[in-house]
């Protein structure tokens, strides 16, 4: 049996890591042109990460 | 006038028969994308898109599964359960394949854990979307 290997993220890379993927599936999905694909993905990609550091921002307080 | 009519019939009632063969190609399409992510498109010949979903698809479930995220079974008491397992369902085969890579079980006592079950659930909600593309792609409404 094959067994993965146990992964070590921080909130922050597990974030990026999820954006960035996801980001590109629907770059890939919703583009046709390279450069079109590029571009929505960089988009997509920062949009995910200001309003996934805005919603953890504004959390902050209820969190103490 | 009656080998006319026989010829008339036999045209009127073959006619029908391609938009349902038609149907059927569309709907195994889009099983084949779901099955194995990105064959749907593979089979329409769309390479990047096959490429596109088949790797972030698969990243998703490996990293979902290296974080020891939980992946939910058909057993799941409750209706939040059921929602993850046909999540998790959603990503085909690999479903199968997460279950082969995760022998330990989940460890979500941890954020890393409760992170994976979200990649792994992510994954299947994007095939199943990728899945959809593909069929609609072959009925020709997107491309």
């Amino acid at each position: 049996m094959i067994a993965a290997t146990d992964l070590h993220l921080s909130h922050f890379q597990a974030m990026t890591l999820f954006a960035l993927l996801i980001s590109i599936a629907f770059g890939f999905l919703s583009r046709r042109r390279t450069n079109e694909r590029v571009k929505y993905i960089i988009w997509s990609l920062l949009l995910f990460l200001l309003i996934g550091v805005g919603i953890g921002w504004a959390m902050y307080p209820f969190s103490r | 006038m009656s080998d006319e009519m026989i010829t008339d019939t036999t045209t009127a009632a073959q006619a029908p028969a391609h938009p349902q063969r038609n149907e059927m190609l569309t709907v195994a399409i889009g099983v084949a994308g779901w099955f194995v992510p990105g064959l749907g498109h593979a089979l329409q010949r769309m390479w990047g898109r096959a490429l596109g979903c088949f790797l972030t698809v698969g990243a998703l479930v490996v990293l979902g599964v290296g974080m020891r995220g939980n992946i939910f079974s058909s057993e799941s008491g409750d209706a939040f359960g059921m929602l993850g397992y046909v999540a998790d369902l959603g990503t085909g085969s690999f479903y199968f394949v997460a279950r082969a890579l995760e022998p330990q079980g989940s460890d979500v006592a941890h954020a890393e854990g409760d992170y994976g079950t979200r990649f792994l659930a992510a994954a299947g909600v994007l095939n199943l979307l990728a899945a959809l593309h593909a069929y609609e792609a072959a009925r020709g409404r997107k491309a």
